[in-house]
């Protein structure tokens, strides 16, 4: 369930809001407004914000700028007891990458309906592979974290091989609300990991439902 | 797991170092099917079909676009509405029908054009009929296809048609005998006229429309073929550039960074090419926090007796030694310290993407480094720290080997380029899912890998095939329409395969780093039953050695290919088979 009850909701919301502001840093550097921090223990270990422009790679997406800084001071498996905090739903090679790197929990604030990879186009954390899903919950801030998306794409891409002109876009600040949940999340804060076991809720379904409600 | 199409390479009898890089004389590019491609190969609806007289056909018509609704919903622009019995396979025909064609035969007063009779304003649908001949060489009748039976029961369709000419008695005819019979029809359009005519053997009247709907275009595919195949001038092939990529991943492995495989990048500008990045595999390069150096420099420590093979048996054998000590240290590292998969930015194509881009840093024009300058320093400003040393030890954006570092070193990139747009990029390995969207989000235009990961690889499309069994996931990410790009893939396979339609194989080469098979060993089914935090049970088993003893192709019989999943449980596939690339 993308979009469930999240326990703890406030405890979340705190580094949530962390995330944002990393958001809010990257749109005012014209990058894509997107702000994450993974933290460990209670603690921020990592933040990042898109750094494509910066580096001409399209794969430099906040999430693998914030892991650069982790990994500057703390070994890779760290990873499996860290939680990301994410404003946009990662996409699908970041989803892939985290779950390789075994990420014990992802939150994000709104889904990614362009290349979205836990939930909104598609289910990297939890389709069949080699490695161990990762459960994912949506929805912290997902108001705030689309405004910033929409203020950033009003603007024109001068990078782009053929940019558009977009000088009749308006700014929308309607939100259609997303249906509330029906089916539960598991219990506790943060999903526990027990030795070779790992509690993973099933989302697939629930993705599609909450991305079809969305829709609507 | 038997072997249906006895392989020429026997497993065993060969030496057990059998360099990878000398069989691609042997391969031909096959251009990979995408996602919608492959729904269409099987995939057909039930239509409602019913005959009828020709000089009722339009009315028929417009009495069905008028009242049966939801017929629009699904798109069957690719068949043809009315089609002449003669051009409809026997089994939608049935059998002749005595009574029908003695119904269908016309009628002296029926040859009056019915516009005569009508107001002149009359906008019916054989209004203009009048100006057409009604002679011999009209078909009596013909099928017409109603709608998809899903959307309207038989009983509704029945009811409907009765109530309208030709099925009910009217002032110019009597009731043409009902007959509504169910016909399987493709759901998609075909790709190809042989396929259109193939379907319009088996099926229904097909039209091919001259266009891939679901992939590239048969005419790209063929000139970037032709490029990559028969290169002219100084043009590098495809048989080139993938032993280029063979030896970037062999030359990181030799090191103990990672596992064989690599990345080769090309950019094609004005009918020339340039080498643009190489860059092999080096997720078990430890990062400066798992007691790696934090240089991210080539570490030319083995270059004399690993790379240049001058020295004599003596010095070999000591390389391999200390190779192997070296690959053990690693392994030992990353048990400890690392996460079970490595460093995973420093697959291969996230490598090589990584290097383009420092590339076009380098040979930016002023606005453009202007820019990206600017965006680094909003970068720090917005509190992220600078260390360089350590974002390159992570990124691994820079060469580490002295192959890498030859094409790292040319300013060979057109200024002010876009990312990787439409660069080519050879692969010895289909990239994992990570690596895949990368090359998305890098607007790549050609791609062309080796060998299939049907565990782990992001740009197959088929999942199973009847012949071989298992061979992909199903992403296709080259080719999805959801996702806001799109590039042309290629396997570059055995040419038996490529050239013959009845492809029989799931590509395994083994090229196995002590490293890797220390930690594979997952089946596929592992994870959905949530065993293994690991990923699996660890392999305990030192294969490395007779690794490549293994047959290049795994060949399964049509009977195992049910058993989904299991070839790599038992089967000899080598132990990169889980590993994402």
């Amino acid at each position: 369930m993308v979009f469930g009850p999240i326990p703890d909701r406030e405890y979340h919301e705190g580094f949530m809001r962390k995330a944002i502001e990393m958001a809010e840093l990257a749109l005012s550097s014209d990058e894509t407004p997107v702000g994450c921090v993974f933290v460990h223990a209670g603690e921020v270990i990592g933040r990042g914000i898109n750094g494509t422009n910066a580096s001409l790679n399209g794969t430099r997406h906040a999430e693998f700028v914030a892991l650069a800084e982790i990994m500057a001071k703390h070994p890779s498996s760290i990873l499996r007891d860290t939680d990301l905090y994410v404003t946009v739903e990662p996409c699908i090679m970041c989803a892939s990458a985290l779950r390789q790197y075994a990420i014990r929990a992802v939150y994000f604030g709104c889904l990614n309906d362009r290349f979205g990879g836990c939930g909104g186009v598609m289910t990297v954390h939890s389709d069949p592979a080699v490695d161990a899903a990762y459960p994912v919950y949506g929805g912290l801030f997902r108001e705030e974290a689309i405004m910033l998306l929409r203020k950033f794409y009003v603007q024109e891409n001068a990078k782009a091989p053929d940019p558009k002109p977009k000088k009749n876009r308006e700014l929308k600040t309607e939100i259609l609300p997303i249906a509330t949940p029906n089916i539960a999340t598991p219990g506790g804060s943060t999903p526990t990991v027990e030795k070779g076991k790992i509690v993973v809720p099933i989302l697939e379904k629930a993705a599609v439902v909450a991305k079809a409600q969305l829709k609507s | 797991m038997g072997s249906s199409q006895p392989d020429t390479t026997t497993a065993g009898s060969t030496a057990t170092n059998v360099p990878l890089v000398s069989d691609n004389h042997k391969r031909r590019m096959l251009h990979l099917k995408t996602k919608e491609e492959c729904r269409l190969g099987n995939e057909t609806i039930q239509v409602w079909t019913v005959e009828l007289p020709s000089k009722h056909a339009e009315g028929i018509l417009k009495v069905i676009k008028e009242q049966i609704e939801g017929q629009d919903n699904v798109d069957l622009q690719h068949l043809r509405r009315f089609a002449k019995p003669k051009y409809l396979p026997q089994h939608v025909i049935g059998k002749r029908d005595l009574i029908k064609e003695m119904y269908s035969v016309p009628r002296g007063w029926e040859s009056t054009p019915p516009t005569v009779i009508q107001a002149p304003s009359a906008s019916w649908e054989w209004s203009s009929g009048n100006a057409r001949k009604r002679g011999v060489d009209r078909s009596l009748t013909l099928y017409l296809l109603v709608c998809p039976s899903n959307i309207i029961p038989l009983r509704e369709v029945h009811d409907l048609m009765l109530q309208h000419p030709p099925f009910c008695s009217s002032a110019d005819s009597w009731a043409y005998p009902l007959e509504i019979k169910e016909v399987t029809v493709p759901r998609l359009a075909p790709t190809s006229p042989e396929q259109a005519d193939e379907w319009s053997d088996q099926y229904w009247p097909t039209f091919y429309r001259k266009t891939n709907p679901f992939g590239a275009h048969p005419t790209s595919i063929g000139k970037a073929e032709a490029d990559l195949e028969e290169p002219i001038a100084d043009n590098v092939s495809v048989s080139a550039m993938m032993e280029l990529a063979e030896q970037a991943g062999t030359a990181t492995e030799k090191l103990g960074y990672g596992i064989s495989t690599g990345c080769v990048i090309v950019e094609r500008a004005d009918d020339q090419t340039e080498i643009i990045a190489v860059a092999g595999d080096a997720r078990g390069k430890p990062l400066p926090s798992e007691g790696g150096s934090d240089d991210a420099n080539i570490d030319t420590s083995f270059e004399d007796a690993g790379d240049k093979k001058t020295g004599g048996a003596f010095a070999k054998k000591t390389a391999r030694k200390r190779r192997k000590k070296k690959e053990q240290e690693i392994a030992k590292l990353a048990e400890t310290n690392a996460c079970t998969s490595g460093n995973v930015m420093c697959h291969a194509v996230m490598r090589a993407i990584g290097m383009v881009g420092r590339k076009r840093l380098r040979v930016a024009s002023q606005p453009i480094s202007t820019r990206a300058a600017k965006a680094e320093n909003g970068f720090y400003a917005a509190g992220l720290q600078r260390d360089e040393k350590a974002r390159d030890a992570f990124f691994l954006d820079l060469p580490v080997t002295p192959l890498e570092q030859q094409y790292f070193t040319k300013d060979n990139l057109k200024p002010d380029g876009y990312l990787c747009l439409k660069l080519e990029i050879f692969l010895t390995h289909e990239p994992c899912m990570m690596c895949s969207m990368a090359l998305v989000h890098s607007r790549v235009g050609r791609v062309i890998f080796k060998h299939r990961m049907p565990q782990t690889g992001g740009l197959t499309a088929e999942m199973v095939r009847n012949d071989s069994g298992p061979v992909g996931l199903g992403y296709g990410l080259c080719w999805r329409k959801e996702l806001n790009w799109q590039f042309m893939c290629w396997e570059y396979t055995a040419l038996k395969y490529a050239s013959g339609s009845a492809r029989q194989h799931v590509d395994g080469k083994a090229s196995a780093a002590g490293y890797v098979a220390r930690r594979t060993g997952a089946t596929a089914g592992v994870q959905a039953k949530g065993a293994g935090y690991y990923g699996g049970e660890i392999d305990d088993d030192d294969d490395k050695d007779d690794a490549d003893d293994y047959p290049e192709h795994t060949t399964i019989t049509a009977a195992s290919s049910s058993a989904a999943g299991d070839e790599c449980a038992n089967s000899r596939m080598h132990s990169l088979a889980h590993v994402h690339v």
